[in-house]
């Protein structure tokens, strides 16, 4: 029996698979970059959520401070900036450029890390405060602590 | 001018001025229920990302105490008797029923912290629809225009 048949068969087999893997690549090529958007768009996605968050909560107790609504939730609001101010520098480790962000979140890199560890702790403390001698007493730390718009001049884009 | 039309005219400018200061009351505490409300779907949003492998889960137990300390504000926000935003006036209306669940959205939301704490993602994923935010939208929130 000649050998012949066999080679030309695997050679049609190997063939066909090559064909088949260069289909797949050619699907999954133009799949990668957009698997790459939505992994950006999450990280963009969650990060805006806790910058959301510091915002309404700030708006909140920017309110009682103005005494346009009662001071009951005061405590609560500080401790609610404290926990969100501690999960903010995890959000932006990510290098993904958009949203509000400016590149110069990454390129001072050193700079920014800085400004939210030092706003987690300032705020952790005016909660300490507030929780333990009240809320008038800690009136001095929360706006020691609440330095928002210095680091947004910096390295957040202006709405258009 | 008359000290008659002079008079009336201060009258009138006072009642305008009083009119205009008792919507701008209103509407601080239509703004202020808003952002404990807001507060809570962009934490719960953020929760969401992290149970569907879409956001680190470092900070998962914290996103649930941030709600958890949302949630206990929220009853304080809606006592003030004013309809507006997105809030049913049914809310007043069933008072007895809307703070017994915001109640309950408080007592859930510290056990779901509690859960977070110590068994993180998994333990605490299949009881995120204890919170029943839909339960309680469904009866007493507008649907978005």
């Amino acid at each position: 029996m000649s050998t012949r048949p066999a080679i030309a068969n695997r050679a049609t087999r190997t063939g066909g698979i090559r064909q088949h893997l260069f289909a797949v690549g050619l699907i999954l090529v133009p799949l990668c970059p957009l698997t790459v958007h939505a992994a950006d768009k999450d990280v963009i996605e969650y990060r805006t959520h806790i910058m959301h968050t510091l915002n309404e909560q700030s708006a909140a107790l920017g309110q009682i401070l103005s005494a346009s609504v009662p001071d009951a939730n005061a405590q609560a609001h500080l401790e609610a900036i404290a926990l969100t101010a501690s999960t903010a520098l995890k959000a932006f480790e990510p290098k993904v450029a958009g949203g509000e962000s400016k590149a110069t979140v990454w390129s001072n890199w050193a700079d920014f890390s800085k400004r939210m560890n030092d706003f987690a702790r300032l705020t952790r403390e005016a909660a300490k405060m507030a929780k333990e001698k009240g809320f008038t007493a800690a009136g001095p730390s929360v706006i020691d602590a609440l330095t928002c718009k210095q680091c947004h001049d910096v390295y957040r884009e202006e709405k258009k | 001018m008359s000290l008659k039309m002079f008079s009336f005219l201060i009258v009138m400018s006072a009642a305008a001025l009083g009119a205009t200061g008792a919507r701008a009351e209103d509407q601080d505490d239509i703004d202020y229920r808003q952002h404990i409300m807001t507060t809570m779907d962009e934490q719960l949003a953020a929760i969401q990302q992290i149970v569907h492998n879409k956001a680190p889960a470092d900070n998962f137990a914290t996103h649930v105490q941030i709600v958890a300390v949302t949630a206990a504000t929220a009853k304080a926000a809606f006592t003030p008797k004013v309809p507006g935003g997105r809030a049913k006036p049914e809310v007043w209306a069933k008072w007895a029923d809307f703070s017994k669940r915001l109640d309950e959205l408080a007592a859930a939301a510290t056990a779901l912290a509690k859960t977070a704490k110590e068994g993180g993602v998994q333990a605490t994923a299949p009881k995120l629809d204890t919170l029943k935010c839909d339960g309680c939208h469904d009866v007493y929130r507008e649907k978005e225009k």
